[in-house]
């Protein structure tokens, strides 16, 4: 395996969740290396820990044991800003319940990590119009999601999270409201990105739909890998 | 910064309703504050002109110490020329020449000690209302300079009506001999007033002088000046000036100090008022935005999650108070405007009422100032961006994968 490929390496991670009187041991011992270009999905059972996973691998939570690297970087040498600044520039969050900013346009969700990131203003345009147009969404730029259907949402929550370029894609359940059809079209979307540019894709899911695309399956089971294979 | 204004704007027009209700609540706390501050105004200038008007004036010269003893003795020092500086000073539009003595007036039925007062009739009528008070009788029209006009009360006191004969005693100056002299009552006057109607009695200026024996001698002179607010000016070279060489100017505020130590504690009230009204608008405030920041908590989980900077969260919360604050001052600009001109039109009544010492006589009116509509909007902003800071601060430390596990 070659070293400067691996975007995500995480080392005897633990993650245990003490709000309740009985802590819960979410993650419990996971050693995972994802190379860049990747299209790999986690499944497993609901309380696996795959959004556990997720969560410490993206920066969002801390592990209780164990450390993560992206990049190369070590995630736990990370300042919280440092590590906002991280995710806003190198991940793209794609979440099941699609999470846009509801008071913004699509255009404006779309636009709104380059905002944050400092892109000029005709350059935001211009990119968040061409990925509209590759997620199919010509014409709905200035509607607000309340007025989008969900596979409209989700399309948009794909084109906020790949507009700005970042370099791992992490999606929650990405198709879990949607329909079939739906689902179909955003994953064959999302694989040709990946072949092209190289994006590395990390799921989380029990959908079949994603499970057929995935170049590889880690599967969890009580918070360990249980399986991890690779499909030719 | 425009995406977060657009977005804070947005955010408090998602609930409507709320907003609107948050901001009618917290406009109305505004529109109180600044409705009360009117209210006070006008009971002030309406007080200050009933006591003023009626009989003492807005300010008064006398001979210095005549204030604390009333000694016959002390009269204005060169009288003349303190005439000739009120009519050059350009600010006093009416002054009256007075002579005072305490002293005794009998009729065939009593006898009471009361203050006279020597008035010339013409010069006193532009400056109090003893004139337009008279509800029987006239005010020194005829030529007979044994005319007596009293209070209402004092002429019941007395048993006297028009025409009755009265004898008032004083005692002149050096000698202390008592000097007698007979009235006819020409008019009875009525202010609603315990003490100008039930303790005075005026009669001609030089009559008062002759019983004294202090001939072209006068022991105040009451002052009305072009704008009330130069009896309430301290600093003014007015006193000074009229203070020198044995006499004392003094204006309404040392001459009624009741009034001016209740107008005092009007803006302490008015301070605790404010106080309490702004803390129940900062409640308000911290609940609404505390429950909209728990509505949309998975919301900010996602945006820290995609790399909002808990900064940027906290300015954006600051900007939802802010925008929220200014909706709120329209909103209580409106009322209080609202408030103000339909008062301002019909006016308050109490009439009638007595406080201090004075009967109030006119209508209350509020006043409406600029002032209001500035100072008190910008104590309302600034008090809601510092109540901000907690929800923003419990905002931008939103854990982000707390909030989005515990919203789902």
């Amino acid at each position: 395996m070659n070293e400067n490929n691996n975007v995500i390496v995480t080392e005897s991670v633990v993650k245990v969740y003490e709000d309740s009187e009985i802590p819960v041991k979410a993650v419990n011992g996971v050693d995972m290396t994802i190379e860049r270009g990747e299209f790999t999905a986690l499944v497993g059972p609901s309380g696996s820990g795959k959004t556990t996973l997720l969560n410490v691998i993206s920066g969002l939570d801390h592990p209780s044991e164990g450390r993560v690297w992206l990049g190369g970087k070590p995630l736990s040498d990370m300042s919280g800003r440092e590590l906002s600044d991280f995710r806003r520039d190198k991940i793209g969050f794609i979440f099941q319940a699609f999470n846009l900013i509801p008071v913004l346009t699509a255009e404006e969700n779309a636009e709104y990590i380059m905002l944050l990131q400092g892109v000029p203003k005709e350059e935001r345009h211009l990119r968040v119009m061409e990925i509209l147009r590759e997620v199919g969404l010509e014409g709905f730029a200035d509607r607000l999601p309340p007025k989008l259907s969900g596979g409209q949402q989700q399309r948009v929550a794909v084109a906020r999270a790949m507009v700005a370029h970042p370099a791992i894609i992490l999606a929650d359940e990405p198709t879990a409201n949607l329909d079939s059809e739906t689902s179909g079209e955003l994953l064959d979307m999302m694989h040709a990105l990946n072949r092209e540019t190289g994006m590395t894709f990390v799921f989380s899911t029990h959908d079949q739909i994603v499970i057929d695309r995935a170049s590889r399956v880690i599967t969890l089971k009580d918070g360990r890998i249980f399986d991890d294979e690779i499909k030719q | 910064m425009i995406l977060y204004i657009r977005l804070a704007w947005r955010n408090i027009l998602r609930n409507k309703k709320r907003t609107i209700i948050a901001g009618v609540a917290i406009g109305m706390g505004l529109a109180s504050l600044i409705f009360y501050d009117s209210i006070v105004i006008g009971m002030k200038e309406s007080m200050v002109r009933t006591a003023t008007s009626s009989f003492i004036g807005q300010a008064q010269i006398h001979g210095e110490g005549f204030r604390e003893t009333h000694e016959v003795e002390l009269t204005v020092v060169d009288l003349g020329g303190v005439i000739d500086g009120l009519d050059k000073s350009g600010i006093v539009k009416n002054y009256s020449p007075r002579v005072m003595s305490f002293g005794m007036i009998s009729s065939a039925g009593n006898s009471s000690q009361i203050a006279v007062y020597g008035v010339d009739p013409e010069k006193e009528k532009h400056l109090s209302k003893i004139d337009e008070a008279i509800f029987t009788g006239d005010y020194f029209s005829g030529e007979s300079k044994r005319d007596v006009v009293l209070g209402s009360k004092l002429a019941e006191q007395l048993e006297v009506g028009l025409e009755d004969r009265i004898v008032i005693t004083l005692a002149q100056a050096e000698t202390g001999d008592l000097s007698q002299d007979m009235f006819r009552v020409s008019g009875i006057y009525k202010f609603g007033d315990r003490n100008l109607d039930g303790g005075m009695a005026f009669i001609r200026l030089h009559m008062a002088q002759e019983m004294l024996n202090i001939p072209g001698e006068v022991h105040e002179i009451a002052i009305e000046f072009t704008d009330i607010k130069y009896a309430e000016n301290d600093t003014l070279d007015f006193w000074s000036h009229f203070s020198e060489y044995g006499n004392d100017a003094v204006s309404w505020t040392t001459l009624f100090p009741q009034l001016k130590g209740a107008f005092d504690m009007s803006e302490t009230a008015k301070g605790i008022i404010g106080f309490i009204l702004f803390a129940v608008v900062a409640l308000g405030i911290i609940n609404t935005m505390l429950m909209s920041i728990h509505e949309r908590i998975f919301e900010f989980g996602v945006l820290k999650a995609i790399g909002t900077a808990p900064g940027r969260i906290f300015i954006l919360i600051i900007f939802e108070a802010v925008l929220l604050s200014l909706v709120s001052i329209v909103i209580g600009s409106i009322i209080a405007l609202a408030l103000g001109i339909i008062l301002g039109h019909t006016g308050i009544d109490y009439r009638g009422m007595e406080f201090l010492g004075t009967t109030v006589q006119e209508l209350m009116y509020p006043v409406l100032t600029v002032d209001q509509f500035i100072v008190y909007p910008i104590w309302v902003l600034i008090l809601t961006t510092f109540v901000g800071l907690y929800p923003a601060a419990h905002a931008a430390r939103i854990n982000p994968s707390d909030a989005m596990r515990k919203s789902l």
